[in-house]
């Protein structure tokens, strides 16, 4: 019973090696030799010191602090950044398509890297030149791991709508309120943390440790086992006035920025687990006899790989369209939002079909039905399918008027 | 410390596949650095960050060499070295030869690494003939090596023991894959390795009046292995005595 990728058969490279090069040299005619390089460089180290422990990251029998340090210290993060803070000053497309490699080779590391960076991200558009300065480089090459720390028990995309909140004393905002499903809680060195003074939404950078921060359990997710999510706690948290990200009341514009990046990298993420079902899947039809013939023969078979494969594809076309148009600085948040719609669905119906295409052996094998459990967050976590279509339609309607 | 370490870009024997007539597909095969050569250039590395100095890459090879260079420099080797012939259609005395030139150019060196045997042919006789060549030491299979001023320490990996040799610099060595972990280049370093210097030369420049390899590959066949594929089934002393009888009814063993 074959559910491990055929030897030899290498999903992040071999997808690599064909169909990312050509879409590299269609967006970057320039650069697009050494950004394949690489991109290839990094899906040896995915490929070799990740992929092989992913089904113990997702059972426990393996934790992900060291893995991921070891990822982040290959510059996984340092891509889309400022070379002055430590950054490679790469396309964004460029980094897009290393998360996608890294969702194929772990979801749950991949999830973890892509909120670290988030924050990275809001730090290098929003912060002073100290803050940058002061935290950038150590996040960046990996020193210093971050969380976004935006959701609360009884508010999610509505960020205007939260509870947490920032009273001034002296030369220290004290922070009290409660932030919920937060991704690498417990774990972090830095919070971008989201509270109201009295103009309204706000950002500030919370150092841990700190008293005043504090986490509930890890929560028993569905999938994602591996990245670590709780509860934290927020009571007379202080921090120094110079913590606060940009101008008081403008956390929600900055929180909402920052989601519209990180969306096109939930999509890239999401193209990669689909990838890994995918290619499970492909193998094990071939293999799997069923009448005296590989169940591949059979056309409903044909037609599942068919339809899994040009999702993909599609899911990929998306999320490398609204980076193009992040890259070239244009408005993006429309395109980000049908990329991660589509990536997020996509994927569930793929990894999806992969549980029936493998049988009972795929709805009794953790290796194979964790990618369903995976891909199942990301209809919810950052923007549900349900919001962004709701500003999917908003700017459809505003433009038609 | 001056470290050179000649270094092969191999087939890529993972992904090597075979035609109908038995022959494996050359043409077209994706290649790598070859395996153990990664363990060569981490040892030089090794060697470097604790007594300084310089690692310089060589190798023989195609264009397409040059990803197997890049990755050498990648790592961390200070510049590199390559001689524009392609080894597939020499003999490996030709190599040796082209390399020994060219390390003499470059040298004196200090420490001549290679790997036990590249991972497409695994002929192994390039470092030997190096050192017949170079007029030097040479130490095949090395699992350590410890550098204290102009001698060296090394255990050669033997199959059923452990040698310890001392030999003075210069050498000539070549290492064993449980020698170290080689590193990953980070991107970083990959952009960076583009700047480093690399030379190229041909075998013309470096031996004028080279004479023509003295034997030609002039085919390859892949080796079959027809296996049988008996499962035993049943408790393991049953299982056990099934496969003894097997093996004597099959003549390995003798009944």
């Amino acid at each position: 019973m074959t559910l491990e990728i055929a030897e030899g058969k290498s999903p992040i490279l071999a997808i690599y090696s064909a169909e990312h090069r050509r879409l590299m040299e269609m967006l970057h005619p320039a650069g697009h030799q050494e950004y394949s390089e690489m991109l290839a460089s990094l899906g040896v180290f995915l490929e070799e010191e990740i992929l092989p422990i992913s089904p113990k990251l997702d059972t426990g029998e393996v934790k992900i602090a060291g893995p991921r340090k070891k990822l982040m210290h290959q510059g996984i993060c340092q891509i889309p950044f400022p070379r002055e803070y430590g950054g490679l000053g790469l396309p964004f497309s460029v980094y897009a398509s290393a998360i996608e490699m890294l969702g194929t080779a772990d979801a749950s590391i991949c999830l973890s890297v892509e909120i670290h960076n988030a924050v990275a991200e809001g730090l290098n558009r929003f912060a002073s030149v100290n803050q940058k300065g002061k935290y950038l480089p150590s996040l960046l090459s990996g020193k210093s791991l971050a969380s976004f720390t935006l959701t609360e028990p009884a508010s999610g995309s509505d960020a205007g709508s939260m509870a947490t909140v920032a009273e001034k004393k002296g030369g220290e905002y004290s922070l009290n309120g409660s932030k919920m499903f937060i991704t690498n809680a417990g774990e972090a060195d830095l919070y971008l943390v989201f509270a109201k003074t009295r103009r309204g939404p706000s950002c500030f950078i919370v150092e841990a440790p700190n008293r005043g921060l504090t986490f509930g359990e890890d929560l028993k997710k569905l999938g994602m086992k591996g990245s670590r999510t709780s509860e934290v706690i927020l009571s007379d948290c202080r921090v120094p006035e110079e913590n606060l990200v940009g101008e008081e009341g403008k956390g929600a514009d900055y929180a909402k920025e920052i989601l519209h990046g990180a969306r096109i990298i939930v999509a890239a993420m999401n193209v990669g687990i689909a990838q890994i079902a995918y290619e499970k899947s492909l193998g094990y039809s071939q293999d799997r006899k069923a009448f005296g013939k590989p169940i591949a023969e059979f056309q409903l078979i044909r037609e599942k790989i068919a339809n899994m494969k040009t999702e993909i594809s599609a899911g990929r076309l998306l999320y490398l369209y609204a980076s193009k148009i992040k890259e070239a600085g244009g408005d993006f948040a429309s395109e980000a939002s049908q990329a991660k719609v589509f990536a997020t669905e996509m994927s569930l119906r793929v990894c999806d079909e992969a549980i029936q295409i493998h049988g009972g052996y795929g709805y009794t094998t953790d290796e194979l039905h964790r990618h369903w459990r995976d891909a199942r967050l990301l209809t919810i976590g950052e923007g549900t399918s349900e919001v962004l279509r709701m500003l999917i339609a908003r700017r459809e309607m505003a433009r038609s008027q | 410390m001056k470290v050179a370490v000649c270094v092969k870009h191999a087939i890529d024997e993972t992904e090597l596949k075979i035609d109908s007539s038995g022959s494996p597909q050359l043409r077209g095969a994706a290649s790598k650095m070859s395996t153990f050569d990664k363990n060569a250039v981490e040892e030089a590395l090794r060697l470097k960050s604790v007594h300084t100095g310089e690692v310089a890459i060589f190798t023989v090879g195609t264009p397409e060499a040059k990803k197997t260079m890049k990755e050498a420099l990648a790592m961390g080797a200070d510049r590199g070295v390559l001689i524009t012939a392609d080894p597939m259609s020499m003999e490996t005395s030709r190599t040796a030869e082209l390399l020994a030139a060219a390390l003499k150019n470059g040298g004196p060196y200090d420490l001549i690494l290679c790997s036990e045997g590249s991972s497409d042919v695994y002929s192994g006789l390039v470092p030997p003939m190096l050192g017949e060549k170079l007029g030097l030491p040479y130490v095949g299979y090395v699992r350590k090596i410890e550098a204290t001023g102009q001698t060296a320490r090394l255990e050669r990996a033997l199959e059923d023991s452990i040698e310890v040799i001392e030999a003075r610099f210069p050498l000539v060595a070549s290492v064993v894959s449980e020698i170290n972990e080689p590193r990953y280049p980070t991107l970083i370093q990959i952009m960076q390795a583009g700047k480093k210097p690399l030379q190229e030369v041909t075998p013309e420049a470096l031996v004028p009046g080279l004479s023509p390899s003295p034997s030609l590959v002039t085919g390859m066949k892949a080796q079959a292995m027809a296996r049988k594929k008996v499962v035993f089934e049943g408790a393991p002393d049953e299982t056990a005595k099934k496969l003894l009888d097997a093996l004597a009814s099959e003549g390995v063993l003798p009944r």
